[in-house]
């Protein structure tokens, strides 16, 4: 190469050389000066880009932490802050057959292998349904709410087509527990329960970021279901409702009604009921019997009578003996369920359930002041609760005859809801004032002041003669020592088109404890019970619904802050004298 | 004049540069800070959401029914009795009985000295000390001795 140039060089002679070289020197110097601009323009670039970094800070990122942070709905908590209902990144199995980009097959694998490979790790999975799935190549879910260990091992199988996008999913850690008062959410909205009083609060920018807490307990709700459960399995009850109520403040600490859902999977068969409960014409599961179902609750209607009787001065004297043969008026001849002698006083009646006795006592009282009374108790209208499911009272209307007030009187021909029975019981205890039920929490000292029913010592002296039916009656399995249990039986026949039917029972026991102070009352309902060994072959609430009040109260009342104390009770030794031993 | 001109204006300039490089060494050094803020707020998310997932993973595998469960077939743990439960000190104070006469002796236990458990002071140089029999004066214990031990005891 080099000795081409000399040749030239001799051939051109020194001056052409010069010029050549001249020429060179030009052409690079103008390729320089062409070139540093274009590097100088690009430093410039960059100093600006980093003066501007410098300067103007970083970017600003698209949200700030605290909307990053901010749940797309509020949680739920119970009175103790305790999460019920929350949101929760949750992995999703979706099928994507686009994902390989290069027009082949979706799958690595065949779709029969990659359906064995997911069956064998969600065992519930369908295997031949999953392969046609993967077959169809049609995007869809596969899967919800997976397992972050499932996660890796649906990622350890390697095929791409399998997604797992991380969604934002209503949750509720408890699963089904408390599933009426909480409700579900779809879509976004809220369905039931508080999940639709509240939504709004909960959609709020401005206040989803704060959790709501409601008056339930957890802990209380758990004992309370745990409970409810065991005795409706034990006596193949077909349903059972519980509520537990802050006789001071009417919050309801726990509510269950039982079979229960899950709000985490609802299915249709939840809200319209299996084809079995539907042959059957029987409440589907999301069916709240607390608050929805009114039931004729029978004899623990009686203290309400006597209260009422006791109110209004009817019955002053308690040794007073009335006559407890069958009663007969307009027609009809009611009796007692076994005869318990020829008279009875007050005390007596209501420890033995005496259906003559009251109905001669409301006889005596008038049926307008029952039905004053029923009425200031709210008995004639729908439950105060937040949740929308509230059933509509059967009430008798409004001239009561005779006999409507005589049945009345041990709670037939009314029908309420259990939830009903646990306000109106917390005015027989309380004091005198009934308040409205409330499923939000009620800070100290903002209670609703609420309305008199009761006198002051009307109340005390029914708190004596609840006692004394848990000492000495019919409800001696609930009372649990040291809790100073009172409370009233109740076992109704349920309705039918042909009368009452003798082995539908509705069996229930309505409660409130400590007696000497009442804090809360505690309703357990079970819906046709059967006689089982457990309950020694009998289907009344004696022997069903007051066990399980009696199970429940110790469960409960060291978390409601209710010590048991052998050496405290309610003073009855005014009525103890009028008991008679040989009937005790 | 000239020469002074020329001087305060370098002078000037010299001032303006400094100013101006220590205002940039200012802004880039709050740029970064605000950056590593940033960066914090990020880390603060996702620690938040990972521990969202966890609390909420406990509260799962740890529902009531679950425990209800666990305790029916595993522990069989019941309710506490009335007579467990103890309303005040005084009560549990009653649980202590003198002790009998054949009873062994109260576990001890160690406890810090206070000021009066220690012998009085004796000068190894007083005279009339030794004129004693030796034995340093013990200070009579506290009289609330002897409930902590009756308490204390396990007989």
């Amino acid at each position: 190469m080099a000795s081409i140039p000399i040749d030239s060089m001799v051939a051109a002679g020194p001056l052409r050389v010069a010029n050549k070289r001249l020429e060179s020197l030009l052409v690079a110097r103008m390729r320089a000066l062409l070139l540093m601009p274009a590097f100088g323009l690009i430093a410039v670039v960059a100093l600006l880009r980093i003066a501007s970094f410098g300067v103007l800070g970083a970017p600003d990122t698209p949200m700030s932490m605290e909307q990053r942070l901010l749940p797309p709905r509020g949680e739920i908590t119970d009175r103790n802050g305790l999460p019920l209902a929350r949101n929760y990144d949750a992995f999703a199995l979706w099928f994507n057959p686009a994902a390989m980009k290069d027009g082949g097959s979706p799958l690595v694998h065949t779709p029969a292998e990659v359906a064995a490979k997911l069956a064998a790790i969600f065992p519930e999975l369908d295997r031949a349904d999953v392969a046609e799935r993967l077959a169809s190549g049609k995007a869809q879910y596969l899967r919800r709410r997976l397992l972050p260990e499932e996660a890796n091992q649906v990622f350890e199988i390697g095929e791409p087509a399998l997604e797992l996008p991380a969604e934002k999913e209503r949750f509720y850690p408890q699963g089904s527990m408390a599933a009426h008062v909480l409700g579900y959410v779809k879509d976004g909205k809220g369905y039931l329960g508080m999940e639709a009083v509240l939504d709004d609060r909960l959609t709020d920018e401005r206040l989803r970021g704060q959790p709501s807490a409601i008056s339930l307990d957890l802990r209380v709700q758990g004992a309370l279901e745990d409970e409810l459960r065991k005795g409706m399995l034990s006596v193949n009850a077909r349903g059972a409702a519980g509520v537990v109520l802050d006789v001071d403040t009417g919050e309801v600490v726990a509510l269950a009604s039982l079979p229960a859902f899950d709000p985490n999977d609802v299915k249709p068969t939840d809200l319209i009921g299996t084809k079995e409960q539907r042959r059957l014409k029987q409440p589907s599961n999301s069916f709240n019997s607390v608050t929805y179902q009114v039931y004729e609750l029978g004899s623990t209607f009686k203290p309400i009578t006597i209260a009422s009787a006791i109110d209004a001065g009817v019955v002053r004297d308690l040794g007073v003996r009335y006559d407890a043969k069958p009663v007969k008026v307009a027609g009809r001849t009611l009796a007692d369920s076994h005869s318990l002698g020829d008279t009875l006083n007050v005390p007596e009646a209501l420890i033995h359930s005496s259906n003559t006795v009251t109905a001669r006592v409301a006889d005596k009282l008038g049926g307008d002041k029952l039905r004053d009374t029923m009425r200031s108790l709210g008995l004639d209208e729908r439950p105060y609760i937040e949740l929308p499911a509230r059933g509509q009272p059967l009430w008798p209307g409004e001239h009561w005859s005779r006999i409507t007030t005589m049945t009345v009187s041990y709670g037939h021909g009314i029908a309420v809801t259990p939830l009903h029975l646990a306000s109106a019981y917390a005015a027989l205890v309380n004091g005198g004032i009934w308040r409205p039920a409330t499923l939000l929490k009620v800070e100290p000292g903002t209670e609703v002041k609420g309305r008199r029913v009761f006198k002051e010592d009307t109340s005390a002296r029914m708190r004596q003669l609840l006692r004394m039916v848990a000492v000495y009656g019919t409800g001696r399995s609930a009372d649990a020592p040291g809790y100073r249990v009172g409370g009233k039986t109740g076992s109704a026949e349920k309705p039918s088109a042909h009368g009452y039917r003798k082995k539908s029972l509705v069996s229930t026991f309505a409660a409130a404890f400590p007696m000497d102070d009442p804090r809360y009352v505690v309703i357990a309902m079970l819906d046709e019970p059967q006689g089982t060994t457990a309950s020694s072959y009998q289907r009344t609430a004696a022997w069903n619904a007051a066990p399980i009040v009696g199970k429940l109260i110790p469960r409960i009342g060291p978390m409601l802050d209710v010590r048991p104390d052998l050496s405290r009770d309610v003073d009855i030794s005014d009525l103890r004298p009028l008991i008679r031993s040989d009937i005790e | 004049m000239v020469r002074g001109s020329r001087l305060r204006q370098i002078g000037w300039a010299i001032c303006i540069g400094v100013v101006f490089a220590g205002f940039m060494l200012l802004t880039f050094r709050v740029n970064a800070v605000k950056s590593e803020v940033v960066r914090a707020e990020r880390e603060i998310v996702v620690l938040e959401r990972e521990k969202l997932a966890m609390e909420t993973e406990f509260e799962t595998r740890a529902n009531q029914q679950q425990l209800a469960d666990w305790n029916a077939i595993e522990f069989g743990y019941a309710s506490p009795r009335a007579d467990q439960f103890l309303e005040t000190e005084r009560q549990l104070a009653s649980f202590s009985a003198p002790r009998a006469a054949d009873s062994p002796p109260p576990i001890r236990f160690a406890r810090e000295m206070e000021a009066s458990d220690y012998p009085a002071l004796v000068s190894p140089l007083a005279e009339h000390d030794k004129a004693g029999d030796g034995e340093p004066d013990k200070v009579a214990a506290p009289a609330q001795g002897e409930a902590r031990i009756a308490l204390a005891s396990f007989d």
